[in-house]
């Protein structure tokens, strides 16, 4: 008989390795398989505008699935359960925006049915978490719970402008999401918050700069959606906004300037321009809408890959300001 | 330099959610109204929590957005 601890670490090594292996070995052999179909699309961005294959969502999704099926197995709670049917219903909505394209209300609205099984399930608590203590709003909770979703399947959906970038946000939020899950959460919830990222780890080795493959909407919204909820079933939502807060901004920037839900593709002015050089610029047209990278380039142009490192520094700032708040949290609600 | 406005940007970010919170659990969370002696007196108390909340969600989305559109303009030397 193994003692808790042992039997954690095993089970945590079965799922993380899983998930990575999974992801790191099934993707050079997906690259192949959409660029002979002919799923790719030009990165604007690299001087010979390159085809990059896209999406990677469903390997993406199946290194995911597979390893939550197993940790269901090895640990059966129906939280785990509600997790992947979470991340399953966001990737269905995003290969639908994949494969077609749909109007910017398609997504926002789909992925409410993504926070479906958490609230069947009872995949939720009814305290929130607010750093000074709780609150017992149960029902306020649920409706925030259905925004939750689909607001952070579109933060990580619209930070995704930049080779590596969404794959590297996620990467480091989910240092803090799991080490407050660990904390204010249970031991299911972090077993199935393992996945997420080694197979994250495992994509962005494809879609750091030069880019391999794309996540595409189905990759993006899988992964912020999967964030949502491991955030809700772990009681750590505000630790999940904090460690999430560039991908916030952009967010809050973007729908704060064209002041309707839009897809990106639908604004008439960008907010960078490309210099001859292959750099960013930021754009001076007054109806450009705000974005975090045309906020980096403001003072002046810088390539894809400069801009990527600077989001990443801003990503760890915000991290480590979320370690900051679960220290806070842990005074204030544990002691 | 510019990193270190948007970091700036960021960290109030943060010192906001932390002042949020704090009036929430320590302001809003305590409020209790007695009016009728009964159940509809929790509804009434949760109503209005309800709007102090949203209240102070709208009111830091409206300051952020004003941030933003100071640093933007700033930078970019907008008119």
């Amino acid at each position: 008989m193994l003692s808790p601890i042992i039997s954690i670490l095993v089970q945590a090594t079965i799922v993380s390795s899983i998930s990575f292996l999974t992801v790191y070995f099934l993707m050079p052999w997906f690259i192949r398989y959409l660029i002979k179909k002919g799923s790719v699309v030009q990165d604007y961005h690299k001087s010979k505008r390159p085809a990059v294959p896209r999406p990677a969502g469903p390997i993406l999704l199946l290194g995911i699935a597979i390893s939550e099926i197993i940790l269901y197995f090895l640990v059966p709670d129906v939280k785990i359960l509600a997790i992947l049917l979470t991340t399953v219903i966001a990737f269905i909505v995003g290969y639908i925006d994949d494969m077609r394209v749909m109007p910017g209300w398609f997504k926002p609205v789909a992925l409410v049915v993504a926070a479906v099984p958490i609230l069947v399930l009872v995949a939720h608590g009814s305290h929130l978490n607010l750093i000074f203590g709780d609150s017992y709003i149960p029902i306020l909770y649920l409706g925030l719970i259905l925004a939750i979703i689909p607001i952070a399947g579109n933060t990580i959906n619209s930070i995704d402008v930049l080779n590596g970038v969404a794959t590297g946000i996620i990467i480091i939020s989910s240092i803090p999401l799991l080490i407050s899950i660990a904390i204010f959460g249970d031991r299911e919830t972090l077993l199935a918050g393992l996945p997420m990222l080694f197979s994250t780890i495992a994509l962005y080795r494809y879609h750091k700069i030069p880019s391999k493959i794309f996540p595409g909407d189905s990759g993006t919204l899988l992964l912020g959606a999967m964030y949502g909820a491991l955030a809700i079933a772990g009681k750590s939502e505000i630790i999940g906004v904090i460690a999430l807060l560039p991908a916030v901004m952009n967010s809050f920037l973007f729908l704060s300037s064209v002041k309707k839900i839009v897809e990106h593709r639908d604004i008439k002015s960008r907010p960078t321009i490309l210099t001859d050089d292959f750099k960013l610029a930021a754009s001076r047209s007054t109806d450009a809408p705000s974005t975090l990278v045309r906020l980096i380039v403001a003072k002046g142009p810088l390539s894809e890959g400069q801009i990527a490192r600077r989001i990443f520094t801003l990503a760890i700032f915000s991290s480590i300001l979320a370690l900051i708040t679960i220290a806070i949290q842990f005074y204030f609600i544990k002691w | 330099m510019e990193i270190i406005g948007i970091f700036g940007l960021v960290f109030v970010m943060w010192l906001m959610i932390i002042l949020v919170s704090f009036f929430l659990i320590v302001v809003v969370a305590p409020l209790h109204i007695s009016v009728f002696h009964n159940t509809t007196d929790r509804y009434i108390t949760s109503a209005i929590q309800a709007v102090f909340a949203l209240g102070i969600v709208i009111a830091l989305i409206s300051l952020l957005g004003k941030m933003k559109g100071r640093y933007l303009k700033n930078k970019l030397n907008l008119p």
